[in-house]
């Protein structure tokens, strides 16, 4: 799991790759991974990797990182090397004061250990100045020199700020490591090719004593495995330096191949406090930048869906196939009736009983010999019988809330082949005293209207039927 | 002569049946939670049998079937008794009726509502409660008893007239059950309760509709989760937003500050826009037809001081708020020192927690102008300063989600959604309020988001959510 698992699964979530289905089969197909968020998702990115174009962004960006990073190694390591020699040049007229070294070698590294700590601590802060002030931080920046395309590619990838910082922390330990190699190396290749006179000298009133007893605790990680590299007392006393003297003190030059010995000194102090403690650092940023890599894959923008999509069982309710789409016939209807006559042949009501028919009728004043009611319960035998029975103009009364069904459209196609006119009357409930409604009244007229049939009349009264029934009479 | 049911497929089946126009698809649009159902005034928009299977996984647990109106029940029940059969034989004369017709243009309808039924389904009778009983709704209840299956009626409410009394007596010489149903206002436990109905039709669907209960309350949760990530992550990418605008002369102009300003409130609008639509096909209300989207919320825009005040905090809600989340942050610190700092951690927090929040009332953002040192000279905008917009946000979606949630999947109008100014008091108490705007401020600060912490945040969203789609 590294920075390229991360940067893959950015762009995969971009491309959006498989289908939900897919997803949840993959999860089905998965099981050892199940309750194992991070390692379903490095198992998806490596299923639909493939799908992403080449060369993959996660390679380029990580190629680039790479080939800073190494930059700057090589960069850290020459002045590693040239600190080194700086704090060792020997002219021969005066020893080398071991202190310039010490604070190299022990103070600095503990120093910068210390903020690297702190800044793992401030890691989820996406403004953390303690991770600016890296050198690791301007890698970032010099990443804006990039050619083209690639340029805006990796610019527009937005790295969790978790993630960028761990990047930048664990990358900044590679770097001043090589920076102590750098350190390490002059001072033996210095010592090797030189013979350097070590001294120590302070302002400070510290004795000799003291000193050691400083120095006694500095080494004690290697004092007792090597204790020739912790400076004896006597050599402490004989290596101390006076500038003002304006000449070498004379036990001082008495004890001249001893003052050489400082060096194994300075050499488990670099090799401990300034490359094991980094490397430690190192360590500890690792862990750091596994965790971040971890987290921000869970927090990247569509990995709680896609996990979702992996672990959730698919429930549908829907239908397999779409519905083939109903377009209604909205056709205005020109065969309408506003008034009724005062008689009719035959009054009929589709799944109306008589006796209602007869206070229809005379609730309307309608005159007719015939009552009979249709449909319904009726058989068809029935039905043929009022049929043959009908004549001239006949006035059907329906339920205008029942819509017209194909039985009901039988019947008035076998009753217009024996009579001159029917008008269908829809009419409403008792309860409404009959009323209609515009839109049940639209539904008789669609159906009438289909069926195109002259001697069939329909009864509405709007005003739309009575502007329609005043045309009729001026044709 | 064989019958089909001999070769039915384990899952129970149902095919919702009836007159025509009595709200079939309706409710079966209710019970597959389907807007895509065509449901309309008009008889006969219906012209084919259509399954409504509820699958996990691909497995089917039960199949619902959404079917067309009878037409010619007359000429069928005609035809059925026609042959004089003793009732242990009456459901071959029904198939024997299907294959006799099967080309049979005038029995097209009859024909798809009838092949579920003698294919095992169970019988879902529906009839308008609304509308007064009518005879000749007989010869279909007969056609049905020819039949054999296992059947319910079940009464709809079409509109507020009540015919169910008379309905009840009729259906009750029928049907061994008839229950009362209103799609248009269902509710997630009234649809369990007709689940459990169906159940209760043949001992061996019992067990597989109980499973299916069960997997329609994991669907709800799993919708109520599915939305509480989404909110979660509208607020959270709203909040955090930077918008970026580069200019190329000396100063930015007025009209480039305006314009990132505008560019900047439009991509907040659209994660709002967008986020809505993903919650709506969540809970299947893909079809919703909706308003355009500046006038959702009856065209109070996401900015209006006026969505501020029906959704926002009170500038005294703010301040205890602010003061809360600052007094909590800074008493952390008492308590790293172990008190040694006389408390003065908490009080300082409060301090700077309620002026902050003052100041944060109106203003959403500062415009900052970045990079002049470098030569690459831009606009910045973001993250939202403004510690009122969350709750804004957060308010506006919860609502439209409830919303959502709650509309019956029959319902095919234009979806209203109207105001209720009492809704901030359903949703946001004290404690709630203290929760949020301690994830509200992590999310200002643009620093990066544990997975735990937003789950946190998420798990809060979806108890407040789920307490007002409950209520």
């Amino acid at each position: 799991m590294n920075i390229k698992s991360y940067v893959n699964l950015y762009e995969l979530l971009q491309v959006n790759p498989s289908t939900r289905e897919e997803n949840r089969a993959f999860g089905l197909t998965q099981v050892m991974l199940k309750n194992k968020p991070v390692e379903q998702i490095l198992a998806w990115v490596e299923k639909h990797k493939y799908r992403l174009k080449k060369p993959f962004l996660s390679e380029t960006f990580s190629s680039y990182l790479y080939r800073v990073t190494f930059a700057l190694v090589l960069i850290a390591f020459a002045l590693g090397l040239l600190a080194g020699m700086g704090l060792l040049s020997y002219s021969g007229h005066e020893p080398v004061n071991v202190i310039y070294f010490i604070a190299v070698a022990i103070f600095i590294p503990l120093f910068t250990m210390i903020l690297t700590f702190l800044a793992m601590l401030r890691a989820h802060s996406a403004e953390s100045v303690l991770v600016h002030i890296s050198p690791a931080f301007w890698m970032e920046k010099m990443l804006g020199f990039l050619p083209g395309k690639i340029e805006e590619k990796i610019k527009a990838l937005q790295i969790n700020p978790l993630l960028a910082n761990w990047v930048i922390i664990r990358r900044a330990q590679i770097i001043v490591l090589f920076f102590s190699f750098g350190l390490l190396l002059s001072l033996l290749g210095v010592v090797v090719t030189k013979d350097i006179a070590f001294a120590w000298s302070t302002t400070l009133h510290i004795s000799p004593e003291t000193f050691h007893g400083f120095l006694h605790t500095v080494a004690f990680p290697w004092r007792e495995i090597a204790p020739s590299a912790v400076p004896s007392l006597e050599l402490i006393e004989q290596s101390q330096y006076f500038r003002l003297g304006d000449k070498l003190d004379e036990e001082m030059i008495a004890h001249a191949s001893q003052l050489g010995e400082w060096w194994k000194f300075l050499a488990f102090s670099t090799l401990f406090y300034a490359i094991f403690l980094r490397i430690l650092m190192f360590i500890l940023a690792s862990f750091g930048f596994s965790f971040a890599v971890k987290q921000s894959l869970l927090t990247l923008k569509g990995t709680t869906k896609l996990l979702r999509e992996i672990n959730e069982p698919i429930i549908s309710t829907h239908a397999k196939k779409r519905e083939k789409a109903f377009i209604a016939d909205d056709e205005s209807y020109s065969q309408i009736v506003n008034r009724l006559d005062a008689s009719y042949d035959g009054i009929q009501g589709w799944a109306i009983p008589q006796s209602e028919l007869l206070v229809l009728g005379d609730s309307m004043k309608i005159i007719s010999p015939e009552h009979f009611e249709v449909g319904g319960a009726n058989s068809f035998e029935e039905d043929s019988e009022v049929i043959f029975k009908s004549h001239g103009e006949v006035l059907l009364f329906v339920k205008a809330w029942e819509p017209p069904t194909m039985d009901f459209v039988d019947y008035l196609t076998e009753l217009t082949d024996k009579i001159d006119k029917v008008v269908v009357v829809p009419i409403g409930t008792v309860e409404n005293h009959y009323e209609t409604t515009p839109k049940e009244i639209d539904v008789w007229e669609n159906k009438l209207s289909s069926l195109g049939d002259e001697k069939v009349w329909l009864k509405r009264s709007s005003a739309k039927a009575l502007s329609r029934e005043a045309l009729n009479a001026e044709s | 002569m064989p019958s089909r049911r001999q070769t039915a497929s384990s899952h129970p089946k149902f095919a919702v049946v009836g007159h025509p126009n009595k709200g079939k698809s309706s409710i079966v649009s209710a019970l597959a939670l389907d807007d895509s159902v065509q449901i309309s005034d008009t008889p006969g928009t219906t012209t084919k049998k259509r399954s409504f299977p509820l699958s996990v996984d691909g497995k089917v647990l039960y199949e619902l079937f959404d079917t067309p109106g009878f037409q010619r029940a007359r000429r069928v029940l005609a035809w059925l008794e026609k042959h004089d059969v003793p009732a242990n034989k009456k459901h071959e004369v029904v198939q024997a009726f299907i294959d006799t017709h099967k080309d049979d243009e005038r029995f097209n309808d009859e024909i798809e509502l009838l092949e579920p039924i003698m294919d095992g389904a169970g019988i879902i009778y529906v009839v308008d409660g609304s509308q007064p009983y009518g005879e000749e709704y007989e010869t279909e209840m007969e056609i049905l008893r020819w039949t054999g299956q296992p059947s319910m009626a079940l009464i709809n409410h079409i509109d507020e007239t009540d015919y169910s009394e008379e309905w009840k007596r009729a259906l009750e010489h029928y049907f061994k059950m008839v229950r009362t149903f209103n799609p248009m206002q269902t509710n997630f436990e009234q649809h369990m309760s007709i689940l459990e109905s169906m159940a209760q039709l043949k001992e061996e669907w019992i067990a597989p509709l109980k499973a299916s209960i069960k997997l329609f309350k994991q669907y709800q949760e799993q919708m109520l989760e599915r939305s509480a990530s989404l909110v979660t992550r509208l607020v959270y990418e709203s909040v955090s937003a930077v918008e970026k605008l580069s200019f190329y002369t000396h100063e930015a102009s007025e009209e480039e500050r305006q314009k990132i300003e505008r560019n900047y409130k439009d991509r907040l609008r659209d994660l709002e826009v967008t986020t809505q639509k993903h919650i709506e096909e969540i809970w299947n209300h893909g079809h919703l037809q909706k308003e355009e989207k500046v006038l959702t919320f009856e065209g109070m825009d996401l900015f209006s001081e006026e969505t501020a005040s029906v959704f926002g905090l009170t500038r005294k809600e703010l301040l205890i708020t602010g003061v809360t989340s600052g007094a909590v942050t800074g008493a952390g610190i008492d308590l790293l020192f172990a008190g040694h700092t006389l408390l003065l951690g908490g009080a300082i927090g409060a301090l700077v927690g309620g002026t902050g929040a003052y100041f944060g009332f109106n203003e959403l953002s500062e415009v900052k102008v970045l990079g002049q040192t470098m030569g690459r000279r831009y606009l910045e905008m973001g993250p939202m300063e403004n510690r009122n917009f969350p709750y804004i946000l957060l308010g506006r979606t919860m609502y439209h989600t409830m919303k959502v949630a709650q509309t019956s999947h029959a319902k095919r109008e234009v979806f209203d959604i109207e105001m209720d100014q009492t809704f901030k008091e359903k949703w946001l108490d004290d404690i709630s309020r203290k929760s949020l705007e301690k994830y509200h401020k992590k999310f200002r600060s643009g620093n990066a988001l544990e997975a735990e912490e937003l789950k946190v945040y998420e798990a809060l969203i979806k108890r407040i959510l789920k307490h007002l789609i409950d209520a």
